[in-house]
């Protein structure tokens, strides 16, 4: 309540101005292509109040954005009471939709019901980049689609890696390659994600962007010197208990490491169908005090459970960038991990053992980590702590981003004839003609209310991120 | 007193009035556009042209009676409950805010907020029918707890003016409510 105070309170008159006078006068300030400044809408079905890799990475890149002086909101379905427009830190602005949630926390698409106030957002906020995120959010595609019939620059970020061979994933390549042939830009958290979006999608690889993840190092310190236990060595696992993490593997393992080494303890977070497998080793070689199932685990308790051990072991079998072992090194642990999708890209060879992702490959990684623990020779926590903090940066990252949206801001959008021809000859005849009527259909609907509502009848919403920024100028005020 | 064109939030043109008597009183009111005839024969020749249709296929004239008692009764709850000509909102320093819309067909409808129960004067914006509009709206203190809010009164519902005119109100709200 107290927010939203604030900034009415700010919202006093100014002379009639609109759009494309804003705009204008932004490019106007600017003395070469630097200084433009983007105003920004992510969209996705996941932000906060729902917790994951999607969710933070929307909230940190959005306030790195803030901090370079870009405007920046962020649009998303509603989630239970929490439905309305909300400001979070720094004047980021949150449109919680009300839209139907279908599946797994994403909206359901008729391609159209969401176009309404879609538009609305992206008229009043004048955005000129619009910013999807996650394959498996529909808002996302929706809102790629619609501002692409309104003529907004577009950018997609892809999060994850799929197959090519079951029915799911052929279905969501059709749907991705349909959404993608005619986005201005893709980003993608790791070469082999990129490798993987440009085969699934058919895009040209130009079109696609490196990106990697980043870690807050302030979350992810290790602990003070002495507080670990170190009579005995701790292998830590985090990560949901399921088929895609090698929680099979990781239970082939567990045997054969603790009957060699007596003085050997697993510690191992997280919750899913695979923990009966887990259980099972357990029990039939009675290994009770030395296996520590946690169960599903906080975001903000990660980092204590990390700093318990010594050696961070990730099974996954198939991974675009695994932030889990970022975040490990980042507690100053040796990380242990199988050579699969992006792993390797993600830390430098001195900090990671990889592995082929099989039980005794995984066995000899763990060996010689658990032999280089007991000479002694691993460099202290801080060492490594320090070295990973300068790697995987946010700042980095929005920078990054940065010059995708000035790179995308200087193309033109598809008009509506080419854009038809592009999803009839990119995505198949079937799929291509269909979504082509699709798309003729949306721009006729934006005709429809465009008609019933005027742009102009719409208000330009008053900024609370960006260069006409009304809440940094009082920060400022108030400062001198 | 100035009296000034504005739009609401469809476009339509609404009037805006703003009196001051004396520095801490203050009155604001909104006229919307008054109920033409053009809409009434339309919607009336709409439900006439319905009826006439299912007479000619069912040749029962109740459907006819009927209808005129349709149009009949709505346009009297239309004009009565629905449809409403001006806004006022009242504010005194001393006193407090008193909000007074009046139908078409002349009916009054006023409630009055102290101003010891008001925390302050605000503008917000709302998701409302498929679109995020601004509006004008009291909060009213929590009485157990003076810092909380305890609900948020919204005013020109039914006008619901575009920002600049909203902008207005609310600087001379803000006038009046810092007075000491």
């Amino acid at each position: 309540m107290g927010q939203r105070k604030t900034t009415s309170s700010r919202a006093h008159p100014r002379t009639p101005d609109t759009c494309s006078a804003r705009t204008g006068a932004l490019k106007a300030d600017g003395d070469g292509p630097v200084a433009v400044k983007h105003s920004i809408c992510m969209v996705s079905d996941f932000f906060y109040p729902n917790m994951g890799g999607v969710e933070s990475h929307i909230y940190q890149l959005s306030q790195c954005l803030l901090e370079k002086g870009h405007k920046v909101v962020i649009a998303t379905h509603a989630y239970g009471d929490r439905r309305g427009i909300r400001y979070l830190t720094n004047g980021l602005k949150v449109y919680y939709l009300p839209l139907q949630v279908m599946y797994n926390q994403s909206t359901a698409t008729t391609c159209f019901h969401s176009l309404p106030l879609l538009r609305c957002v992206f008229v009043r906020e004048c955005v000129t980049v619009v910013h999807a995120h996650s394959s498996f959010s529909a808002l996302a595609h929706d809102a790629l689609f619609h501002a692409k019939t309104m003529g907004l620059n577009t950018v997609f970020t892809d999060h994850s890696l799929f197959g090519f061979a079951d029915v799911s994933s052929v279905l969501t390549n059709k749907l991705l390659t349909v959404t993608l042939c005619d986005t201005s830009h893709v980003v993608c958290v790791s070469y082999t994600s990129k490798e993987n979006t440009v085969l699934r999608a058919a895009l040209p690889p130009d079109r696609v962007s490196v990106i990697p993840n980043a870690v807050d190092p302030a979350q992810f310190t290790p602990a003070d010197p002495g507080r670990r236990d170190d009579a005995r060595i701790t292998v830590v696992v985090v990560s949901r208990l399921v088929y895609r993490k090698g929680i099979d593997l990781l239970g082939g393992i567990i045997p054969v490491l603790c009957a060699k080494h007596p003085d050997l303890c697993f510690l191992i977070g997280g919750e899913g169908p695979k923990r009966i497998v887990l259980e099972e080793v357990r029990e039939k070689y009675q290994l009770h005090d030395r296996v520590r199932l946690l169960g599903a685990l906080d975001h903000k308790d990660v980092r204590d459970v990390l700093v318990q051990g010594h050696i961070f072991l990730n099974t996954s079998l198939t991974e675009a960038f695994c932030m889990a072992i970022v975040e490990g090194a980042s507690c100053g642990l040796q990380v242990v991990s199988t050579r699969v999708g992006g792993i390797p890209e993600v830390l430098p060879d001195e900090l990671v053992t990889l592995c082929e992702p099989t039980v005794r490959s995984l066995c000899e990684g763990l060996e010689t980590a658990i032999a280089r623990q007991q000479e002694g020779s691993v460099p202290s926590p801080e060492t490594i702590h320090k070295q990973v903090r300068a790697l995987y940066t946010w700042r980095n990252v929005a920078d990054r981003t940065e010059k995708v949206y000035d790179r995308v801001a200087g193309q033109e959008v598809l008009s509506l004839d080419r854009r038809v021809l592009r999803l009839r000859s990119h995505c198949g005849s079937v799929a291509g003609s269909v979504f082509a009527f699709f798309a003729v259909l949306d721009f006729l609907f934006l005709l429809l209310l465009g008609w019933l509502i005027p742009d102009d009848v719409i208000d330009v919403a008053v900024d609370a991120s960006g260069p006409n920024s009304r809440w940094r100028r009082d920060v400022i005020k108030k400062k001198n | 007193m100035a009296v000034n064109q504005y739009t609401d939030v469809n476009g339509k043109p609404i009037t805006f009035d703003s009196e001051s008597h004396k520095d801490f009183c203050r009155e604001f009111t909104i006229s919307n556009a008054k109920l033409s005839l053009r809409t009434i024969l339309i919607y009336t020749c709409i439900v006439w042209l319905l009826a006439y249709a299912v007479f000619f296929i069912t040749e029962n004239t109740v459907v006819l009676s009927s209808a005129i008692i349709v149009t009949l009764v709505s346009m009297v709850i239309g004009i009565h409950f629905v449809k409403v000509d001006r806004e006022t909102l009242l504010i005194i320093r001393s006193l407090g805010v008193q909000v007074s819309s009046s139908f078409a067909s002349g009916r009054e409808c006023t409630t009055f907020i102290e101003m010891s129960k008001i925390k302050d004067i605000v503008i917000n914006e709302a998701v409302y029918m498929h679109r995020v509009i601004y509006y004008l709206c009291i909060l009213v203190k929590n009485p157990s707890d003076p810092e909380m809010i305890s609900s948020v009164v919204p005013l020109f519902q039914s006008s619901k003016p575009r920002l600049n005119c909203l902008e207005q109100v609310y600087k001379a709200c803000q006038e009046v409510l810092l007075q000491n």
